[in-house]
């Protein structure tokens, strides 16, 4: 028995008319993953030479969600893509008298380029997916590093694809689905679905892939989004990512002894919880949204973080160094850049839904910022010091 | 020139890659990257390939388009289903996390799908024949 060839796959399926439709709705999905990642990897970054806008508050919101289904909406696609053009993986070498020692570098170089298209798309597909689900099956890697290296190694191989591919994409796309001329010779055979058969049943298990996940992030889909990583639920209908006993803060936070320290300049307040509902509360509706694609809309009540730094005199224009409780994790200390610290809707949280914050939540208090990934919006606050 | 730009934007990736993690880091990623090509290439493919030939071969011609594009959404639910099914990243500290009876879940869409199935294997057979491009699938589909 001889290994299968190129030629052996016969259906007429397996086109460039085919192939050529469902990479543009691919490119554009990786597109949009890659923009939006870009987007989140410069939101979690504390160094912002061009400031992250606090404005639209909901801002990161859509950008995480759409970075997150858009990558579930990826896998049919490239499913149905790698099928299409599966008899390109067993394709030989050009030989021959005509071939010079120029084609087939050229020639070696493409399907090297083709192998870390698709080895850099499934690595960033199944690395993502993993991750919204927080299922870590990788030893020593990490996550973030390795996601965004990956982009743009993914990007660049699909740069480099679009241009090799660019005259075969423009005939395929100005033919009809069903026009021959760029099929191989051996696809000639009718199967059980047409092109366009096929085109549409791709467009269905998209919808299909976006409409079993997208739950949690658009509210609307909640209940028929299956595989959602998140119900929604939560303590006063709001999910949580890290736990107070994952944390480690349960004794700290709910001692009696809490206090919050502002300082600037040598100079510091200590405040108790009480001290802080004693100030003027204000009320913003703001989502928390996960890094991992899940979000929630809550009402959150407390101090703004403006008047906490007036306590010590500190002027506007001014990053924050915000520290938790937790003793350790890469979230312990976060930047609060000088605009989301100046925004009128930057709250020190104490209550959410009209509710003392849960434990959870980040009890006694909590920060919460407009348009900010959720690992930023820093829990059992303890500190918050002016630099 | 888009060709140049795309090897330049790989060419940053690799040196994100390569400066940022240690070696025994960069070496993992290495490895995934290869094992996601051979789990394509090899499982995946092959899966996809046998089933396809093993559905034209034994599956009355009326039923096969229906099962083409049933088995095309199952796949892809399938694999978006695995981390969900597996509930590997689970906590028990934190209830809000994979909060879904995932089986049930993904129980119902595949029997949403088969449900899908029937009807137009159903519909097909009334209509006496499928739709184009069916005419001559009499042939083994690789």
């Amino acid at each position: 028995m001889r290994a299968p060839a190129e030629h052996d796959f016969a259906s007429r399926l397996r086109s460039p008319a085919v192939a050529a439709r469902v990479g543009v709705w691919l490119g554009i999905c990786f597109g949009l993953v890659f923009l939006t990642g870009l987007i989140s990897h410069y939101a979690q970054n504390t160094d912002h030479p061009i400031p992250f806008p606090t404005v639209p508050a909901w801002g990161y919101r859509v950008t995480q969600g759409l970075h997150v289904v858009v990558g579930y909406a990826c896998v049919p696609l490239l499913l149905v893509k790698l099928w299409a053009v599966i008899p390109k993986l067993l394709a030989r070498p050009p030989t021959g008298p005509s071939v010079g020692p120029r084609e087939l570098v050229l020639h070696l170089l493409e399907r090297a380029s083709i192998g870390v298209l698709v080895a850099a798309s499934i690595f960033q597909l199944a690395t993502g997916i993993a991750n919204a689900a927080q299922w870590y099956p990788w030893l020593t890697f990490s996550y973030r590093p390795s996601h965004y290296a990956g982009a743009w190694i993914a990007i660049g191989a699909l740069l480099v694809h679009i241009a090799v591919k660019l005259p075969i994409i423009r005939t395929a796309l100005g033919e009809s689905l069903e026009h021959e001329g760029q099929d191989r010779s051996s696809a000639t055979e009718h199967g059980a679905l047409s092109r366009r058969g096929l085109l549409r049943t791709t467009w269905l298990a998209t919808a299909v892939a976006v409409l079993v996940t997208a739950g949690s992030t658009v509210p609307l889909l909640r209940k028929v989004s299956v595989l959602g990583v998140r119900s929604g639920d939560g303590p006063v209908g709001i999910p949580i990512n890290k736990s107070a006993r994952a944390a480690g803060v349960t004794a700290a936070a709910t001692a009696s002894t809490f206090a919050l320290t502002i300082a600037h300049n040598g100079r510091e307040v200590s405040l108790t919880r009480d001290d802080l509902l004693a100030m003027s509360q204000h009320t913003y509706t703001l989502p928390i949204t996960c890094v991992e694609g899940w979000s929630a809309s809550g009402d959150w009540t407390g101090p703004r973080v403006r008047n906490l730094l007036d306590l010590v005199e500190a002027p506007r224009g001014r990053d924050v160094r915000v520290e938790s409780l937790q003793e350790s994790g890469p979230f312990r200390i976060t930047l609060l850049q000088d605009n989301f610290a100046d925004a009128d809707n930057t709250l020190l949280a104490l209550a959410l839904a009209g509710e003392p914050l849960a434990l959870d939540h980040g009890f006694p208090c909590r920060l919460i910022a407009p348009n900010r990934p959720g690992v930023l919006q820093t829990k059992w606050v303890t500190r918050l010091d002016v630099l | 020139m888009i060709g140049g730009l795309g090897v330049l934007v790989g060419l940053y990736g690799a040196w994100l890659l390569l400066s940022r993690q240690d070696l025994g880091q960069i070496v993992e990623v290495a490895i995934w990257f290869a094992a996601g090509v051979l789990a394509h290439d090899v499982v995946i493919a092959l899966l996809i390939l046998g089933v396809g030939a093993l559905m034209m071969r034994n599956v009355p011609l009326v039923l096969r388009a229906p099962l083409a594009v049933g088995s095309i959404v199952l796949a892809s639910v399938t694999l978006l289903a695995v981390p969900m099914l597996g509930r590997f990243g689970a906590k028990a500290d934190n209830p809000t996390l994979l909060d879904r009876n995932y089986l049930v879940g993904y129980a119902v869409l595949v029997l949403l799908i088969a449900v899908g199935v029937a009807v137009a294997t159903v519909v097909g057979m009334r209509h006496g024949e499928l739709e184009e491009g069916t005419g001559s699938g009499a042939s083994p589909r690789r």
